[in-house]
């Protein structure tokens, strides 16, 4: 199944770069991007704590999260259900080693070591779940992931001494530090904005280096990857682990933003959304995963009033979703991206033939 | 080897004992360390232990009582992921929303008790409704998206998200119990020595009579399926669909029958498999997931698409869970988690699967 | 063309593939049996023989892509019997497919380009190639000698069926091959294209050699200084491409009776 639209980008960035100058002719290609980016930046001062919080924060966050499995499965071919669960370990981490309403569970170090201990641990827990399935192919990898993320959902919520059970940790602070409290509704929407922005940015140019176009000869045929000198399992895993940093920062952010970690942040209703949402936006580009958070936060907000609205139990929120999905996966394999992608197509083709 | 029971496996027991014999003797050690094992776990379970040793190792009655609920637990993964991996040997579908038809099962087969009050008879029911809803997926969804594993995958994974959420409509959040039937209710007494009062008296162990009658139905289901993939016509295609799919093709039209009839056999499995867990554990929220994820680890250990692959990885979790759990407590899951990450490691394909 | 004494000068010592005792199972398929062959460095090697004779299953187990059952493989010398594919396609060989194997997903560019970076050091480099990267000037160099300049910025899976044949071999030339083993490329040719082919085969420098397995005499036995035959998984003839078609066996077997 194409799940991936294809690369269609300048090869090689090689176009961009005799382009260098045209500076009209960059932003007109990117325009969409870059008023969106300059409606973010603004975003703070339009809109109150709620949407900043609830709305945006979440939306970038899980963006992120769901943008690491896009990398993975839209140019790998290797759709994993462990992304959510590696965000979920640096979030834990990052509770355990740092500070939080249990000075008997947590070790208090500061923030500063404990989130690139968290992250190191997380990547190193994406890179064993990536080293585990790399081996085999296309279901399977959904089955072995999907089996790794159960697991540590149960472990989580069994385990006592590190992970505190059931309850999992509260009152966990954002840092402070430069002076700004990075805890508060503007400061940390920055800094959910640089690091999505930044992630996005990465993944983009990232998919056209060396590295990342292997990455998708390795999603078209691997067998032929190994004909021309790739050792495709090393790539596999090296990808897993690219992908584990992003979701990693996803999940230390993910916990700044709500000062709380718990099983049910890593359950499987959790890990499948997350799926849906790359489904959902497109897998075909890293933008995707970021409109799919967005549709999926917005129908959590107000699904139930809309639900209400038409005569509907707002309760079947999750119903709302699971259709929503079936509808993409049955009519429009490469998300919304997609469905823009054959838009444009369709316009592009019909000015042209109004205009001849 | 073999997926589902290939030639070789057969010719084996034909000429079993001798096929044994010739096995220990090109491997002497590994004949040696299992018999030794064998000897002392029937030791562990047949004699009492001695003081000391209980001193290390907690009471006798606690490890007898883990392993039993292990092996009987494992009778109930074997229901689930039986169904599971015959559907995905065949049709290379992950259907994730086995653990889905497993509850809708045990919740249809609760209300037939309800109506009835007949506990057998719930199993029709469950198996009956569980079918119906697999032969529609069959029919009406994956017959229209063949050979596009991902895209079904994706579609069972949505699916098990309505069926997820319906099911809290209908039957709520609740934990819901079956009633075990009165003629199986109670414990039954066992040869088993579990401990030597100081006056010389043995105390035997009591069981609950209706886990040893399921884990007995189980194993006779399991023969009944190695019987009928062996001895049958339709058995006979089914496996050589699972060896060879571009068979599949020589069979024309009647290859979508085969699919229709697989699918509603594991759909029915499930969901009688629900019934047996509402009976020995709970229905409620959240046992979906679970029984998917026994499933999806059963069939990881045991080898994709194979059956006695699905029994041997139904025993190795649930023990390693029951076990776990009265021993390690807090990292009873670690342990069937590793014990997938080494079958992994050492065996991508599973023990008994076949790339 | 140079002498086989200024090629073997040219690629070092050693015979460049040698089989001893090569064998093949598939269950209890015999595909190849005890299978004994040395080329030397530079020579260019035609295998002939009909269908189900092996010749694909040996040119797999000299890449790796089917490890052989029993025997031993070497290239240049060096025992590579155990190594994985991708370990022999840096030490020089490099194959093409009957069946094209090629990234319909990617630009014609970006599949020769992969090939280009597979050989080279940076294969897992997060930095994006410059134009002024001699690796592009090697990219473009190989879509022109396999006449693909219009189709570069094409994904490949909306190529013609020639055109996907020329990339095939595009990607077995690039890097610094020093042997190739090319698997009937010539299925599914024009005649113009055919013509191509053998001057793209004959122009290859003298240092690189290879073995080719084709059904079409014609190209096969023009681009070649020494023939194999294969039977049921055995070798069962080897010499000169004149000393085959002349032997009275041979055409009874193969070249009377329409090969294919």
């Amino acid at each position: 199944m194409a799940l991936a639209e294809t690369t269609r980008e300048t090869p090689l960035g090689v176009g961009e770069a005799q382009r260098g100058g045209e500076f009209g002719r960059w932003v007109s290609r990117h325009a969409l991007i870059l008023l969106l980016g300059v409606f973010m930046m603004i975003f703070p001062a339009i809109a109150n704590d709620f949407f900043l919080r609830q709305i945006a924060g979440w939306t970038m966050i899980l963006g992120m999260i769901a943008l690491s499995l896009m990398f993975l499965g839209g140019y790998g071919g290797m759709v994993s259900l462990a992304q959510m669960t590696v965000a979920g370990v640096a979030g834990y981490m990052i509770a355990v080693l740092g500070v939080s309403s249990l000075p008997k569970v947590s070790f208090f170090w500061p923030w500063w070591v404990a989130a690139p201990l968290a992250i190191v641990i997380a990547v190193a827990f994406g890179t064993l779940a990536g080293a585990l399935s790399a081996r085999t192919e296309g279901i399977y990898t959904i089955m072995i992931t999907l089996a790794l993320a159960t697991s540590f959902f149960y472990l989580a919520l069994q385990n006592w001494p590190i992970f505190n059970g059931f309850n999992g940790f509260t009152t966990i602070p954002a840092p402070h530090f430069f002076g700004v409290k990075w805890g508060d509704p503007v400061p940390l929407y920055y800094m959910i904005l640089f690091f999505a922005a930044l992630s996005y940015v990465v993944v983009l140019y990232v998919s056209r280096s060396p590295f990342g176009l292997a990455l998708q000869g390795v999603r078209d045929n691997p067998r032929r990857m190994e004909a021309i000198g790739y050792n495709v399992t090393a790539h596999r895993i090296a990808a897993y682990a690219f992908a584990a940093v992003i979701a990693a920062i996803g999940g230390i952010l993910l916990v700044w933003q709500n000062n709380q970690i718990s099983p049910f942040s890593v359950d499987v209703a959790v890990v499948i959304n997350l799926l849906v949402i790359a489904v959902v936006g497109g897998l075909g580009h890293p933008i995707g995963p970021f409109i799919g958070a967005f549709i999926y936060v917005m129908l959590r907000t107000f699904a139930l009033d809309a639900l209400v609205a038409v005569g509907l139990d707002g309760r079947r929120f999750q119903t709302l979703i699971g259709l929503g999905f079936l509808v993409i996966v049955l009519f429009s394999p490469d998300g919304v991206v997609g469905l823009w992608r054959r838009w444009v197509t369709r316009v592009g083709a019909t000015n042209g033939r109004s205009g001849r | 080897m073999a997926t589902i029971f290939d030639n070789e496996q057969r010719t084996e027991t034909a000429t079993g004992g001798d096929a044994f014999g010739r096995w220990i003797g090109r491997h002497p050690v590994w004949a040696l360390i299992i018999a030794v094992a064998v000897i002392f776990v029937l030791w562990l379970v047949l004699a009492p232990w001695p003081a000391g040793f209980e001193q290390v190792f907690g009471k006798k009655l606690i490890f007898i009582n883990a392993l039993f609920n292990g092996i009987t637990l494992g009778g109930l993964y074997f229901l689930v992921a039986a169904g599971f991996t015959l559907i995905f040997g065949l049709m290379r579908n992950v259907n994730l929303a086995h653990g889905s038809l497993y509850l809708f099962g045990g919740y249809m087969g609760y209300e037939a008790t309800q109506w009835t009050g007949s506990w057998l008879f719930s199993y029709v029911i469950a198996f009956l409704s569980c079918a119906v809803v697999g032969v529609a997926m069959q029919f009406f969804i994956f017959r229209r998206m063949e050979g596009q594993d991902l895209r079904q995958t994706l579609v069972t994974l949505g699916l098990s998200i309505v069926f997820s959420d319906l099911m809290v409509w209908v039957w709520g959040g609740n934990a819901i119990q079956i009633d075990t039937p009165d003629y199986l209710d109670g414990p039954v007494g066992m040869p088993i020595v579990v401990f030597v009062k100081s006056n010389g008296e043995a105390f035997y162990l009591h069981y609950p009579a209706v886990r040893l009658v399921i884990f007995a139905a189980a194993v006779v289901i399991g023969v009944g399926m190695w019987l009928a993939l062996n001895r049958t016509r339709i058995g006979v295609m089914i496996r050589a669909g699972v060896d060879d799919r571009d068979m599949l093709s020589v069979l024309g039209y009647r290859v979508q029958l085969l699919f229709v009839v697989v699918f509603a056999f594991g759909a029915g499995l499930a969901g009688m498999a629900g019934i047996v867990g509402g009976t020995f554990q709970s229905l409620s929220l959240g046992e979906d997931s679970h029984f998917l994820l026994a499933s999806l680890v059963v069939v990881i250990v045991g080898g994709m698409g194979s059956i006695p692959g699905a029994a041997i990885g139904a025993l190795i979790i649930a023990l390693s869970e029951q076990i776990g759990t009265v021993y390690f407590q807090n990292y009873s899951t670690v342990l069937s988690f590793l014990i997938m990450v080494i079958v992994l490691a050492l065996r991508p394909q599973g023990l008994l699967g076949r790339r | 063309m140079s002498s086989i004494a200024e090629r073997m000068a040219a690629a070092g010592t050693g015979n460049a593939i040698e089989l001893r005792g090569v064998s093949r199972m598939f269950g209890a398929l015999r595909a190849l049996t005890d299978i004994t062959l040395s080329v030397r460095p530079g020579e260019r090697r035609a295998v002939l023989g009909s269908n189900g004779a092996g010749k694909t299953t040996l040119l797999n187990c000299v890449t790796g892509d089917f490890p052989p059952t029993s025997g031993t493989v070497r290239f240049f010398g060096e025992d590579v019997t155990l190594l994985p594919p991708h370990e022999r396609i840096r030490r020089g060989l490099r194959r093409t497919y009957q069946i094209s194997l090629l990234f319909p997903r990617l630009t014609v560019r970006d599949n020769v380009y992969l090939a280009c970076r597979g050989v080279s050091r940076s294969r897992f480099s997060l930095i994006r190639a410059r134009a002024s990267d001699p690796i592009m000037q090697s990219v473009a160099d190989l879509i022109s000698l396999v006449h693909l300049e219009d189709v570069t910025d094409r994904l490949v899976g909306e190529l013609a069926h020639g055109q996907q044949r020329q990339l095939e071999i595009a990607l077995a030339l690039a890097g610094a091959p020093r042997f190739i083993l090319f698997d009937e490329p010539a299925a599914g040719l024009s005649p113009n294209e055919r013509r191509d082919l053998v001057a793209i085969l004959t122009a290859l420098p003298a240092h690189i050699g290879y073995i080719i397995i084709e059904h079409d005499m014609d190209v096969a036995l023009r681009v070649v200084e020494s023939v194999t035959m294969m039977h049921n998984g055995r070798i069962f003839k080897e010499g000169s491409p004149q000393e085959i078609e002349a032997d009275p066996e041979v055409q009874q077997l193969y070249l009377g009776g329409g090969h294919g």
